[in-house]
């Protein structure tokens, strides 16, 4: 588990951490950005790398949650898992319109397929 | 629905607050039900979660927090990664301000305005933006905002005590949520193959780091190397172009 630094540590801990390590490095951009708007060119390249860079770490954070995942999650099979994601992906890259159907169908998948597995247990 | 030049503010902010209730509210809202769901795995209390949309607003931020402290990463790292995962507003709101922008408008408003860029309300606020009369654009999109945000905080609220209610399969459902929300809205972001390659080598460089580091770095240093690797193709493949 993530240990709370010891000198701030109580029960307001997880409202300091919010604050601290989710809040903050989000924000900071926004304020960044209203700070230096007139002198930030919107389509500069270093703009476009890490907007590449973002893209594969949240790719990533998608699939760790796949790979190794929270809770009630891990009890069903990886490959159900992977099934889920991949029946939403091969949609939207379809249509990239159909968003919302394509995570509609992931979710039949891996909850049809849950209980499916329930009951032939 | 197309707002009239001669009408008040609160009419304006009424007919924001109807347009996001259209569709992207419950968009938006139905993708973080799946952040209350990993708050509650990861113990935290149920007004951090709410606070982090209302705070954070930002789902992948709210995600990598709360997944990483599931998977007990150091605090520095997920500061990081939350960081350079949220590094993207910075260009998107440079892009938007300009549309929001009035003479004599104070920075506090200003940095208001900021507060609610994240993906959905960037996208529609540039595309409904031009079409309304500048002095009413404001109105507009905090009221399109707001609305996003109340059906959000809503969402991540009943995703916490959903998880725990539910049967298995269903839990599993709306934890997995949030990776399914998170790829198909990457996916339907991407513009060119520089996009692809940044989430294919996402999907597959993290696992990988995962077992070699650990500690929550890993998911840095995949999307750096994915992300570059994706950036120096798409480079490459411009010039020849």
């Amino acid at each position: 588990m993530t240990q709370p630094i010891p000198l701030l540590d109580g029960p307001f801990w997880p409202y300091l951490a919010l604050l601290l390590f989710a809040f903050l490095p989000t924000e900071i951009w926004r304020w960044l950005a209203v700070a230096f708007a007139r002198r930030i060119n919107a389509d500069s390249p270093a703009l476009e790398w890490v907007r590449a860079v973002a893209t594969a770490l949240l790719a990533g954070v998608v699939a760790k949650l796949i790979i190794a995942p929270p809770g009630a999650l891990a009890a069903l099979p990886l490959s159900l898992r992977v099934g889920a994601l991949a029946a939403t992906l091969a949609i939207v890259l379809f249509d990239r319109r159909r968003v919302f159907l394509a995570v509609l169908v992931g979710e039949a998948v891996l909850i049809g397929g849950g209980w499916m597995l329930s009951q032939a247990a | 629905m197309s707002v009239s030049a001669d009408w008040s503010w609160q009419r304006t902010t009424l007919a924001g607050i109807r347009d996001a209730l259209s569709l992207p509210a419950w968009v938006v809202g139905f993708g973080l039900v799946g952040v209350g769901s990993l708050a509650r795995d990861v113990g935290y209390p149920v007004d951090v979660a709410v606070l982090s949309t209302m705070l954070v607003w930002a789902g992948p931020s709210q995600v990598i927090f709360f997944a990483s402290i599931a998977a007990g990463a150091a605090w520095s790292a997920i500061a990081l990664a939350i960081g350079f995962a949220s590094l993207r507003f910075l260009p998107m709101t440079v892009a938007i301000l300009p549309l929001l922008r009035r003479p004599g408008q104070g920075i506090a408003m200003q940095l208001l305005l900021a507060h609610y860029v994240a993906v959905t309300a960037w996208t529609e606020g540039l595309r409904r933006l031009p079409g309304i009369a500048p002095h009413q654009r404001v109105a507009y999109f905090l009221g399109f905002a707001n609305a996003c945000m109340m059906v959000s905080a809503a969402g991540t609220y009943a995703g916490y005590y959903l998880v725990g209610a539910l049967p298995l399969p269903l839990a599993a459902g709306l934890l997995c949520l949030t990776p399914i929300f998170f790829l198909a809205s990457i996916a339907a972001g991407i513009r060119h193959r520089g996009d692809l390659i940044a989430m294919g080598l996402g999907l597959a460089l993290a696992p990988i780091f995962d077992r070699l580091m650990g500690s929550g770095f890993d998911l840095i240093v995949s999307g750096l190397i994915g992300g570059s690797i994706a950036f120096a193709v798409r480079l490459i493949g411009a010039r020849r172009v």
